[in-house]
């Protein structure tokens, strides 16, 4: 396997608050992250020849003329612009995004490549349709369909066999929104901010979906974001502070739930692959940003990216070891448990916040002396799953 | 008019054996007769050896509770009166897995692991579905 190890790096960030926010329009959103993005680069947007958007769920109408360049008209790229292509892989388009833009940098076609996401699932899509919708998509129509399966019912499944496997406890699997909601708050973009939660509370809400509780499940939100990759010796010229893409490892093995294969399995390799390029292990990661839509992605990712022991993850969250102020911060942003779940927006939203902890410009969520962040991204039901290493040095 | 108002499969050539079958209370899967494969979902092309030399085969209709899962509210639309009810993902002893709902039972006592077998629900004159109950000792 080819090395892309410290040949490009993300020199810009960009983010609008994640929340309900009816009056703000889609492609409003969508500019501003972008515009924000390109500043903190401080990059000519000239030099931008490539825009990859990620695929939009409220509104197939969006999403289409997202497909057909709508950014490159809103953002004046049009004389200089080579390529403005979807990259749509549910909650890892982001993922593949970067690998896509990376690839490409590398490769000499591409100078520098905006990837951009921007969903209105908090106002722009009613619950019902919401719920409807996300139910029937990487379901089976022939054979799953009948059974009245959801997304929440995702969460219940990959929970209740979480806990029979690992002997997780319900409280250990409160604490991980416990941590994520402490994060949050100290998050401005977040729906949460200044709005931590207590373990109690999060017990004492009804069961929705076995063993799920209300408030174990995630929050739909409007956001966009946006960040710039560019080559490594562009980035040098741009900042002094460039996140390098030190390694991307990645599996993808499933269209739906029912053949999910048992994901420590399947999917440690790409945690594995990620870390051999970086040359590094999951000991010399400072800030792990977990792809999570519920609390037990999140426990279930740490053992797959070795950052645990299996089935010490809910003890190590229930120690505080990945809230603020603990040894190995997890999703510094909330995630979207806590930050809001913006469609395929989760992945880029973590990328944004680990692009900004290697770049010390986290804010109070600031943690000190980051070299190296892994970020992860899944799509679908869990039908893949993708690991990035950012590095402060190459 | 059944009144039945759930959502109903997809009926392809392919699955129109799958669920045929089911009304004759038969739960069929397919063997790749090249390469020996266990396939489930049914398909065309042997996802292990592309082979599209497949033939079916009836299960016993027995298997046990990888996950499950009980909705007691946001349920889709077209479930929420059926709340709550048990959804589940059962490793049929043949070596297949498929989701189903469990029924016939105290949702309070399933657990992974669990023994189920088959039951057949004809929820219209067309489709019948297979459903799953804890297995009789």
């Amino acid at each position: 396997m080819g090395s892309i190890r410290g040949k490009a790096a993300i020199v810009g960030v960009g983010e609008v608050p994640t929340g309900m926010y009816p009056e703000r329009s889609f492609i409003d959103a969508a500019v501003t992250a972008s515009e924000m993005a390109i500043k903190d680069a401080g990059i000519p947007k000239k030099e931008i020849d490539t825009v990859l958007p990620i695929i939009v769920v409220a509104n197939p109408l969006d999403n289409a003329n997202m497909v057909c360049s709508w950014m490159i008209e809103e953002l004046g790229l049009g004389k200089t612009a080579k390529s403005n292509f979807m990259v749509a892989s549910g909650g890892s388009s982001s993922a593949n995004a970067l690998k896509t833009a990376v690839a490409l940098i590398t490769a000499g076609l591409s100078k520098a490549v905006l990837v951009v996401h921007s969903d209105r699932l908090g106002t722009g899509l009613d619950l019902a349709s919401a719920i409807t919708q996300f139910a029937k998509v990487s379901t089976s129509q022939e054979y799953e369909i009948p059974y009245g399966f959801s997304q929440l019912a995702l969460a219940g499944f990959l929970q209740q066999r979480y806990m029979f496997d690992t002997g997780t406890t319900e409280r250990q699997i409160a604490a991980v929104v416990v941590a994520l909601r402490k994060w949050a708050a100290l998050n401005p973009n977040s729906i949460f901010y200044q709005k931590p939660i207590t373990i109690e509370k999060v017990l004492e809400s009804p069961i929705i979906s076995t063993p799920v509780r209300r408030r174990m499940m995630n929050k739909l939100c409007d956001g966009a974001s946006a960040f710039v990759v560019t080559s490594a010796t562009r980035a040098r010229d741009l900042t002094d502070k460039p996140a390098y893409v030190l390694g991307i490892g990645s599996r993808c093995t499933n269209f739906t739930v029912t053949h999910q294969p048992d994901p420590q399995k399947a999917w440690a390799p790409a945690a594995r692959d990620a870390y051999r390029m970086a040359g590094i292990g999951p000991g010399d990661i400072d800030v792990a940003e977990i792809y999570d839509a519920f609390p037990t992605f999140v426990l279930m990712s740490m053992e797959i990216l070795g950052l645990v022991e299996r089935g010490a993850a809910g003890k190590f969250v229930e120690e505080g070891h990945t809230s603020p102020g603990g040894k190995l911060p997890v999703s510094t942003n909330g995630a979207m448990m806590a930050q809001g779940h913006t469609g395929a927006g989760g992945g880029p939203a973590l990328l944004v916040e680990g692009v900004r902890q290697i770049m010390g410009k986290a804010g109070e969520r600031q943690v000190p002396n980051v070299k190296n962040v892994v970020v992860t991204g899944s799509g679908g039901v869990g039908m893949d799953f993708h690991v990035e290493v950012l590095g402060k040095e190459v | 008019m059944s009144g039945y108002n759930k959502p109903l499969p997809l009926i392809t050539p392919l699955s129109k054996v799958f669920y045929d079958a089911c009304r004759d209370k038969k739960l069929m899967y397919q063997q790749c007769n090249d390469c020996g494969e266990i396939i489930f979902f049914p398909k065309h092309l042997c996802p292990n050896c592309m082979s599209r030399n497949l033939g079916w085969k009836e299960s016993k209709g027995k298997g046990k509770i990888q996950t499950f899962t009980v909705t007691y509210e946001a349920a889709p639309p077209e479930f929420a009166a059926d709340q709550p009810y048990a959804l589940a993902i059962i490793r049929l002893d043949e070596g297949f897995r498929m989701m189903t709902n469990i029924v016939e039972c105290d949702f309070n006592t399933l657990s992974c692991e669990m023994p189920v077998e088959v039951v057949f629900d004809a929820v219209t004159p067309e489709i019948t579905l297979p459903k799953f109950r804890p297995a009789v000792k």
